[in-house]
Formats: C-alpha cells, structure tokens, sequence
C-alpha cells in the first residue's frame, strides 16, 4: 500500500468514518471466523484478531487501533472463550491470554500507526519539496514581477489552498500591490505592513475575515527590504515557519533580481540617450563652427595680410572679424545651455585649486578685462575644492565678462573668496549701477537680461549658464548689490573632505649657499 | 624657419585657403591633404616639419593619425579643434600630438604656435638646454640652481623635477596624463591632485602673480602648458 494513496483516503475520511472502519473490520472479522470457530484453536483466533488491528492501524491510523485493539479483545472473549457470549472467564490463564493479546495488539497498532504517520509526513515534505523546486524554477525565468505573483499564488494554492498577496515598494516609499487578486482577509492595516517591512522576522496575526492565520512575509534583499509577502493559513502547525522562510528567500531574490534588470536597463538607456546627446551637439557644434572658423580667418586675414588695404576696407575686415568671433560666442554659449538642459549633467570632477581655474579664466578672457584693475583676494588659502574645472571656468568666464561689460570703464572688479563652514564663497564685484533691485531674483532666468534696454550685446544667457552649472555641483548662486555700490554675483560650492597631502621637505642641494652670507 | 615643409589636413577648403595664406606669406611651403588617408600618403611623401591637423575630419579619428604619423616621424603635430570637449583634445595630445588651437583661431595665434612648434622642431637639442631663463627667473640645471631676481629659490625634489619636465617640454602642451606619469612615474587617477597642487607651488615661487600666471600655463580639461 503505498502512502499517497493512505493520503488521499485518509484526506476523505473524516474522525468518526475512520473509527467506524475499525468497528466495520472487527465485525468482518468476526463474521468471518464464526462458522470456523470448531475447527480454529483458540491461537489461531487471536492471530487473525492481530492481523485486523494492523490493517486498521495502516488503514485509519493510531485512534481506530486502539479501539480495534480493545474491540478484538472483547469480541474474542465474549463469541470465541467458553463460556460464550458472557465476559465471564472459566479458565484462569485465559485471563493471562486477554492481556497479552491487548498488550501486543496496542503495540502492533501503535507501531503500524507510527510508520503510517512517518511516510505520510515524508509524502507532505516531498510534495512541498516539488513544490518549491517547481517554483524556484519558475521565478529563476520570470520576467516580469507580475508573473512571481503569479507563481508563488499558483504553488500556495495548490499546497495549502492559501491566498496571497504580494506587495512591493511603490515610487511614493508605500507599497503597492501586484496583480488584481483580492480578499477581505489580505487587506492588512498599514501598521502591520510597516512593521512587517521594518523586521526581518514574519508576523502573524489572527486573519481578519475568517478562520486562520495571517503571515506577514517580510522580503529581505542584500541591502534593504524589497517588499512583503501576504499568505492566509487556514491551519498551520510549527513547521510551517522554515517552509514560509525558504518561500520568502525564493520570492525576494526574484523580485530583487527583477529590480536591479529594471536598474541596469534604466542605466543603460540613460548612458544610451547621453550619448547620443552629446554626439548630436558636438556634430552641431563642428557644423557651426566650421563656417565661423573660416569667416575669421579670412576677415583676418584680410586685416593682417599684406597688400595693406585701405583705411576703410581694413576696418571693415575687422568688424566682420569681430562680429564672427561675437556670433561664435553666441552658438558657444547657447551649445553650453542646451547641454546643461538637455539631461543630467555629466561632471568631469576632480580635486583641485579654485586659483587655478581662474587664472585659466583671465587668460581665456584675454583683453576682454581691458580697462578693468582687477584684485584677487583670498584665493590663495582656499582648500582643494572638488569640481569640473571646464564648467566652473566657464562660470568665472562669464562672471568676469558680464561684470566687465556692465562697469564703467576704469572701474575696479573684485574676485573674492570666503570659506564657510561647509562651503566656500566666491565672489565677483564691479562697480556701476549695479543689479536691477526688482530683478535680483530673475537675472539667472534663461534669456533674462538684467538692463534690456542697455546698448551692451548679450542674449542673457550667460548667467542662466553659470546658475546650471553652480547647481550641478550641489551650489547656490546669488545676485545682490553691495551697500558700498556697484553689483555682485556669489555662488558657492561644497567644501567637502579632499584627498589627504603628504608634505615634502625642501630639497637642501637647490638652496646654494653662496650671496646669502655676505 | 623659411622655406619649411607644412602639412596641412583639413577638410574646408575656406580655412584650407586662409592658413595656407597665412603660412606662405611667411614663406613656408605648404602642403594640402582633405582626408586622414591622404594625410599619411601625403606626409611620407613630403617629409614634412610640422602637421596641422584638424580634428573634426569625416574618415576617422585624429589620435590614430598622429599615433601612425608619430611611428616614423618626431615633426611637431599642431591640432585644429572645434569640439568643445576635452576628452578628444586629450587622446589626441597623448597619442603624441604637440600642441592645439581651438576654432575659430587668428591669424596671429597660428603663426605664433607655428612658430613655436617650427623652433621646437628645428631645435630639439637646444630644448634639454642646461640654462633656461623665463621672467625674472633663471634655472640652471646643471647647477641645480633656481634663481628668482637674483636669489635662489628653494623647490622640493618634486618640485624641481615638475619644473625641469616642463622647460625640456616649453611651448607644448602636457596633459594630466603625460605630467603624471614623468614625475610620478605613474598615471593613476588618484594622486592627480598633487600634480595642480605642485603647478600651483611652483606658481607661488616662481611667477609674479600666481593667480595670472604667465608661465606655467593651465589648459582646463587638458593639463598645462610652459611658455618661455
């Protein structure tokens, strides 16, 4: 007899039925021996009462044994021992016989019993076991987390008949549920969820809608929760907590490898479209340029080269040279806007000092400060700041430049630099008139200028620039006007920890003793 | 520096047309080549004493060219760029290429780096000279001395060896890369910062106005350049 089949009858057969096969057999038994009894010695008798109480026992298990036993026993002595049908004993060692008869036959039945019971638990494991081979089987291929929901509900329903629900973190740091599937009974107070969430252990609360059990499944990822697993028990018993753990590991390596496919394919198609980006505006920026190149150099050329030409042809040249080189700056600094704008900024940083990059600044600027005495202060002592020196040069660019197209000529401009506790300030101030007071706030706006009807050229792009960029290093920019006159923009940037500086001695051999005694 | 072969690789025949003005007026001979194919036919077979390149040509990439071009020749490379990013600046400047010029250029900014680079090329012995003087400085390498107005300066052993790497390299650009790795003897990301840390230094001893260096020059993005 093999134990699935036990299982499925012991699974039909309900308390009272299995009792009634003992009783059912014990009479069989009877009925059956009866028109032998002259012919069967009383040993004989007792053996085939043994035999029933072990098929009982395989059959119905240890309950319906024990009354098979004590029924056997009864029986025997009452239709079988003279003197019949009384309980009375005639023969004194008879007495020894009933007892060892039910003795051995509680023994016999309760063993019978045990090994029924062991290969039914075996049969349960095996079952589960397939079970969950199956299903890690199945998430090891799931694409979608919608069909994780779906297998794990599909293996609880055929083991346990138990509903479930999977919840997984929503974009707004809730939960949100997978698939359509509901029941009064999964519908969790938010408190359990948040709690369930938090631990790594399951919870279990009574349900709410029926009989049973709640287990809240916690699905623990390698580096935070990646959501919580619902399951209603209708019974459950000691060993189904190692079972729910092996199901919740199952389900979170195949929610947390969906996550992070969904993280790579996002990376991917990020550095995907960057690229393509950036190649779109540095082809742009070739296409532009190139004409602009040429109309340069040949007004240049034309400017410097001999034969010399007139007066008025020369100056001509010149201005065309001047306006290509202004039209260059324009395309410049709108290619520079429509990269800031046109995704996450890709920043090239590195530690290095604030002093290098602006001198890099007033060389790029080249006469464009003409005119303009121009003081550096405090630039010196500032610590290595982290940053994309082509995009902070770019900001000092066009600080300086605005700042010298907006001054009186002859007036100073300031470039100075405060360290705060946490960032360091750098400013650039010139004199004039100054910001707008009502415009302070709108001059980084894109296409804001700050004096629109002034005669100075500028698209007011420039500052719209400088704020992008500040904004991309974790910075603030500002405009304000000083008490002591004229306007000034700030920005600031994060100081942060820089690479530790090992210090070097000083050589001694460079330092020649000679013309420092005498 | 009269009658030295140039090659130029460009592929717009108006900035074609005005550099080769500008060169010839300084009675240099001129060669022309549109593509990078062309380049390298046309530079084995007029041997020439500098290359301008532009960067942006349809048939490849630049940094292949001057790694080709730089198998069989040590004449100067002078790089025509219209990108605004540095990255293709770099390669190209450590595939071996000399020096560059951002579009749009004068007139006037050319002729200088040709200039430059010509008397570079010319001279190259001169360039590991034992003395070289720029501002108010004098270096004697074979003294080991620096001298500034007169008195000596004290510089740290790296200090000295940045400085003598960058006067054998006067009027070409040093990218992070190359400074690192003749200095440091190593080119890892992560004691970059010490190479600006020690321009700066040599900045503070050597030049008038650290913050407007006239000397030791930074090309954002790319590394530095040392003019005499």
């Amino acid at each position: 007899m093999s134990s699935s089949i036990l299982l499925t009858e012991d699974r039909k057969r309900s308390a009272g039925g299995r009792y009634g096969l003992a009783v059912l057999a014990c009479g069989v038994v009877v009925l059956g021996l009866l028109p032998f009894r002259t012919h069967l010695d009383l040993p004989n008798t007792v053996m085939f009462f043994l035999l029933t109480v072990v098929v009982v026992a395989l059959m119905a298990g240890r309950g319906p044994a024990v009354l098979a036993s004590v029924l056997g026993v009864a029986l025997f002595d009452f239709l079988f021992v003279p003197p019949r049908f009384s309980f009375e004993v005639s023969h004194a060692p008879h007495l020894l016989t009933f007892a060892v008869m039910l003795v051995v036959s509680l023994i016999v039945g309760q063993l019978t019993a045990g090994l029924r019971a062991q290969a039914r638990e075996a049969a349960r494991r095996e079952r589960v076991a397939r079970g969950l081979y199956g299903l890690a089987r199945e998430l090891a291929g799931a694409m979608v987390v919608e069909q994780v929901d779906e297998s794990v509900a599909r293996f609880l329903q055929d083991q346990w008949q138990a509903p479930c629900r999977l919840l997984l973190p929503a974009p707004d740091e809730g939960l949100r549920a997978v698939g359509e599937r509901s029941g009064p009974f999964l519908d969790a107070g938010s408190a359990l969820l948040t709690q369930a969430r938090s631990g790594l252990r399951p919870l279990r609360v009574p349900a709410g809608g029926g009989s049973g059990h709640l287990h809240a499944l916690p699905l623990a990822g390698a580096t935070r929760n990646r959501g919580v697993l619902m399951v209603v028990l209708e019974e459950d018993d000691d060993d189904i907590g190692p079972l729910l753990a092996v199901l919740a590991a199952l389900v979170s390596t195949a929610v947390e490898r969906l996550h992070f496919v969904e993280v790579a394919q996002a990376a991917q198609l990020e550095a995907e479209s960057a690229r393509l980006r950036s190649s779109i505006l540095s082809a742009l920026s070739h296409d532009v340029r190139t004409p602009l190149t040429a109309l340069y150099g040949l007004a240049d050329s034309l400017v410097v080269g001999p034969p010399p030409l007139p007066d008025e042809a020369r100056d001509i040249a010149g201005a065309i040279r001047d306006q290509a080189l202004r039209v260059n700056g324009m395309v410049g600094n709108l290619l520079d806007m429509a990269r800031l704008q046109s995704g996450p900024v890709r920043l090239r940083k590195e530690w290095q000092p604030v002093e290098e990059v602006v001198g890099a600044s007033l060389q790029l600027l080249g006469r464009a400060l003409d005119g303009h005495p121009l003081r550096v202060l405090g630039l010196a002592t500032l610590p290595l700041l982290e940053f994309d020196a082509v995009l902070i040069e770019r900001v000092f660019c066009n600080l300086l430049e605005n700042a010298a197209k907006y001054s009186p000529p002859g007036s100073p401009i300031v470039l100075s630099a405060i360290a705060g506790p946490s960032m360091v300030e750098l400013q650039v101030a010139s004199g004039g008139d100054g910001f707008p007071p009502d415009k302070l706030d709108k001059v980084f706006g894109l296409f804001e200028r700050g004096q629109p009807e002034t005669a100075v050229p500028g698209m007011g792009i420039g500052l719209a620039i400088c704020r992008a960029i500040v904004e991309a290093h974790g910075g603030r920019i500002r405009a304000f006007n000083p008490a002591e006159g004229g306007g000034c923009v700030a920005f600031c940037l994060p100081l942060g920890n820089p690479p530790p500086i090992e210090s070097e001695m000083l050589e001694p051999e460079t330092l020649p003793v000679q013309g420092e005694g005498t | 520096m009269k009658d030295a072969m140039i090659l130029l690789i460009e592929d717009e025949r108006q900035i074609r047309r005005f550099v080769r003005g500008a060169l010839e007026k300084e009675s240099l001979r001129v060669s022309e080549a549109e593509t990078l194919r062309e380049g390298l036919l046309e530079a084995g077979r007029c041997q020439p004493e500098l290359v301008i390149l532009d960067l942006g040509l349809p048939d490849g990439d630049g940094s292949r060219f001057v790694a080709d071009f730089r198998a069989w020749s040590s004449a100067p490379v002078l790089v025509l760029s219209a990108r605004s990013t540095e990255h293709d600046k770099i390669g190209v400047l450590d595939a071996g290429a000399d020096d560059y010029l951002t579009k749009p250029f004068s007139i006037g900014e050319l002729l200088a780096r040709v200039r430059a680079l010509l008397r570079r090329g010319r001279g190259r012995p001169d360039t590991e000279a034992a003395r070289v003087v720029f501002g108010e400085v004098e270096v004697d390498f074979s003294l080991h001395r620096v001298q500034r107005r007169g008195e000596a300066v004290r510089l740290t052993p790296l200090e000295y060896r940045l400085l003598a790497v960058l006067a054998a390299n006067a009027g070409k650009v040093m990218t992070h890369r190359q400074l690192l790795q003749a200095v440091w003897g190593q080119a890892t990301g992560d004691n970059s910062h010490y190479l600006r840390i020690y321009v700066g230094h040599l900045r503070h001893k050597l030049e008038d106005d650290p913050a407007q260096p006239r000397h030791f020059l930074t090309e954002t993005g790319v590394g530095y350049r040392f003019q005499l």
